[in-house]
């Protein structure tokens, strides 16, 4: 460590990428609470939602460059644990007669219950990493991929308790966008914590250098294991709250369908950065939107103008190729967004953190 | 950045210029219009448009038009509740969602808490109702169970069949659906008797297994409880066939059709209950014209009698509506719930206050005769399965 830098450079280093991030967010929560109009807020909450998820999956991926497909079962966790811990106790003893008593008769508000989930989710992130981070590269990626499946098999088989493939129903549905823009504005500051900790600091040495940082000391399992226990956390909190969005779960809404939208928003915004999991969700999710809303036909003046269905699908994925065209690292690559660089950052330009992290495509 | 959540903003805007209106009647549409349940859907919502605009002709609804707005759940339950609040927030009066209850009960429940009715197209689960989504949801449909109870229960009777062997495909709550109504008839039926019964999966290429389990029965039984659907079935049917097991298959619904009987010629022996003929032999004839509409409309036949219910769906709320005099909820679902047996195209229909779905109805029986499907029999089972029994 060397010499002490300025207050505006410590704080562009620390506290304004997540503050600029939220500031994104607050606008789209304002827009739309000024917009009025229900599928919109819902959309925006569905945003909202995706945001966490990425972000969870920031945490462990983007730190440890270890690409995981098994983040999704987390949410499943704190998706169930929203419907075991909301859902009337009539209506859970008939869907789900196999819960214990003391679960059967909790009713506790939605926020406690993300709380919850994610304290559930957090727990068996600790349990599955304590073995799955002693694995490195596509062995750990395969290892967190069969977690994915058996978790899967688990809550679409354990009729007692999960109420099989069946829907859960009976969830309380909160439709304001607010609870769903702080859990994601906690989320951020919580990767962006985590992500100049100490722990933060030296898993991203491991990940660049693993030798290098094995041998300076650090214990690479261990500091893997953290961030999986605060992304799986993340991911259940998320989980909990998809649940209170649509009033609903199922095991297969947990599934492949929203490991690959996640991970490829995660991959398009930029794999390495906070700011890149955060935009590539904004940018993607208002892209589908916009599409959506021309298959479903604008007026222009006289005539109205839509887009064959099945158009959004298509033309995402061409969108989708042609930023990893230009940008093979993300949009964001590995910089993050800070108040010195308004647009988008360059690949090479000083990140907050560039001490650990060589800039460049080394995700 | 700031200038996307300018557009975006802007854009709301210009897509949030609708009013809910009490000089129209306006019936959402929150069902599946790309992925894959729109072949579940979208005939069924055929039928209902064609029943719209019947309606429509003949003066409309309390004196007014009918009018219908859409938006599509792109087969996703995310969407699905996006597509809910998108018709009610276009002023619909009754929002219709998806066969599946799966996939229509997020709009469902959105149309719940709006407190407006509800109308699943074809759902055949208990849960499509007030039962899983609330007191103001209805299913347009008949239990799975009445499916299974109908077919034991004819058999036994028209049949003579004494001996059953129950051949479960755990995939769905449907395939589920139809085996519990068999359950439940079996015991009421006396002297007849379960000689066996086995599970597979609807993914499974085969269930040699389970035909040996069949084979090795001292003697074949009378009738196989077959309760399983699309895709699977066909394997299936076939390799039961093929295995010289000559017992007769009583179905479900879901195999209703004759698209797929290529892939098992000269199929006989073989018996699906119908709510409505989508051959051409319907005793009513009405169906029959019916069937000939909606080719004109869509262009093609009906290709399984899951087009029916949403006929059936807009022909009962409309009455509901016509004698409540308005399309309030409250009045309306009061209106539903005294249908006690009430005549449709498609058999008789009732609603309680405890069961928003049908736990008895008239089937017709469709009989597969060398390959030839037709209309042999009606049946009603003799009563209704009560609402606990379909609970568990």
């Amino acid at each position: 460590m060397a010499r002490r830098p300025s207050t505006a450079s410590v704080a562009r280093r620390t506290i304004v990428t997540p503050v600029l991030l939220s500031v994104l967010l607050v606008i789209f929560a304002l827009a739309a609470w000024a917009a009025g109009s229900r599928p919109f807020n819902q959309t925006v909450i569905d945003i909202f939602l995706q945001v966490i998820f990425v972000v969870g999956l920031y945490t462990f991926i983007g730190n440890s460059g270890v690409i995981s497909f098994g983040h999704v079962a987390f949410a499943c966790l704190g998706g169930y644990v929203a419907a075991w811990t909301t859902i009337k106790p009539m209506m859970k003893s008939s869907a789900m007669p196999g819960l214990p008593d003391w679960l059967m008769q909790m009713e506790i508000p939605f926020w406690a219950a993300a709380i919850a989930g994610a304290g559930f989710a957090a727990f068996w992130a600790l349990v599955f990493g304590a073995v799955l981070m002693r694995l490195s590269g596509i062995a750990a990626s395969i290892a967190t991929f069969a977690m994915l499946a058996m978790v899967n098999s688990i809550y679409s088989n354990w009729d007692s308790v999960t109420a099989a493939t069946s829907s859960v129903v009976g969830i309380p549905i909160v439709r304001t966008v607010w609870p769903y823009l702080v859990a994601a504005v906690l989320s951020v500051f919580a990767a962006w914590a985590f992500s100049i900790s100490r722990h933060g600091l030296a898993l991203r040495a491991a990940r660049d250098e693993p030798t290098a940082a094995a041998a300076s000391g650090v214990d690479i399992p261990r500091v893997r294991l953290v961030a999986f226990v605060l992304s799986g956390a993340i991911m259940g909190a998320g989980g909990a709250l998809y649940a209170h969005s649509i009033g609903l779960v199922t095991p297969d809404t947990f599934y492949l369908g929203l490991t690959f939208t996640t991970l490829s928003m995660l991959v398009v915004g930029g794999m390495g950065s906070l700011s890149g999991a955060v935009i590539g969700v904004l940018i993607l999710s208002s892209l589908i939107q916009i599409l959506r809303w021309l298959e479903a036909g604008v007026a222009i003046g006289e005539s109205s103008f839509a887009l064959p269905g099945g158009v959004q699908e298509i033309a995402l994925g061409v969108v989708m190729i042609l930023i990893l065209m230009f940008r093979p690292a993300g949009i964001m690559g590995n910089s993050e967004w800070t108040g010195r660089l308004p647009r988008f950052a360059k690949p090479g330009a000083p990140g907050p953190d560039n001490r650990s992290q060589p800039t460049g495509d080394q995700t | 950045m700031k200038r996307l959540t300018a557009i975006l903003a802007a854009t709301t805007c210009l897509a949030t210029a609708a009013f809910a209106d009490d000089e129209r009647i306006i019936v959402g549409f929150a069902t599946a219009e790309t992925g894959f349940m729109q072949a579940y859907d979208k005939p069924a919502q055929d039928a209902a448009m064609i029943r719209i605009s019947e309606i429509n002709e003949a003066g409309g609804l309390l004196g007014k038009q009918i009018e219908v707005v859409n938006a599509d759940t792109k087969t996703d339950r995310a969407e699905g509740a996006k597509a809910g609040l998108s018709v009610i927030d276009q002023g619909a009066d009754m929002v219709v969602v998806s066969c599946d209850y799966d996939f229509g009960a997020p709009a469902a429940l959105a149309a719940e808490s709006s407190g407006l009715i509800s109308f699943f197209l074809c759902a055949e689960s208990i849960k499509a109702g007030i039962q899983g989504v609330g007191p103001n949801s209805f299913s347009a449909s008949v239990l799975a169970a009445v499916q299974g109870a109908t077919m034991a229960e004819w058999s036994y009777n028209k049949k003579g069949a004494r001996t059953y062997y129950r051949l479960l495909d755990t995939w769905t709550e449907y395939n589920k659906g139809i085996c519990d109504g068999f359950d439940y008839m079996l015991p009421k039926l006396a002297d007849a008797k379960l000689v066996g019964e086995d599970t597979f999966l609807n993914e499974d290429a085969s269930i040699a297994a389970q035909i040996t389990r069949i084979k090795s029965l001292p003697e074949e039984p009378d009738a196989i409880m077959l309760c399983t659907m699309m895709p699977g079935a066909v394997s299936a049917i076939k390799q039961i066939r093929a295995a010289g097991i000559n017992s007769m298959i009583l179905n479900g619904s879901g195999v209703d059709g004759s698209y797929w009987l290529s892939a098992v010629p000269d199929l006989s022996n073989f018996f699906v209950p119908v709510q409505g003929s989508i051959y051409g032999d319907d005793p009513n004839p009405e169906v029959t014209a019916f069937n000939a509409k909606y080719k004109e409309v869509t262009g093609g036949d009906p290709s399984t009698q899951y087009v029916y219910p949403g006929y059936v769906m807009i022909d009962v709320w409309a009455k509901a509506v016509e004698r409540a005099g308005t399309t309030e909820t409250s009045a309306v679902v009061a209106e539903l719930e005294k249908m006690n047996g009430e005549p449709t195209l498609f058999g008789p229909r009732t609603f309680t206050s405890e069961l928003h779905h049908q736990n008895q109805a008239r089937y017709l029986i469709v009989e597969t005769n060398a390959g030839k499907p037709g209309v042999v029999d009606e049946w009603t089972i003799s009563e209704p399965i009560p609402v606990a029994d379909l609970m568990d």
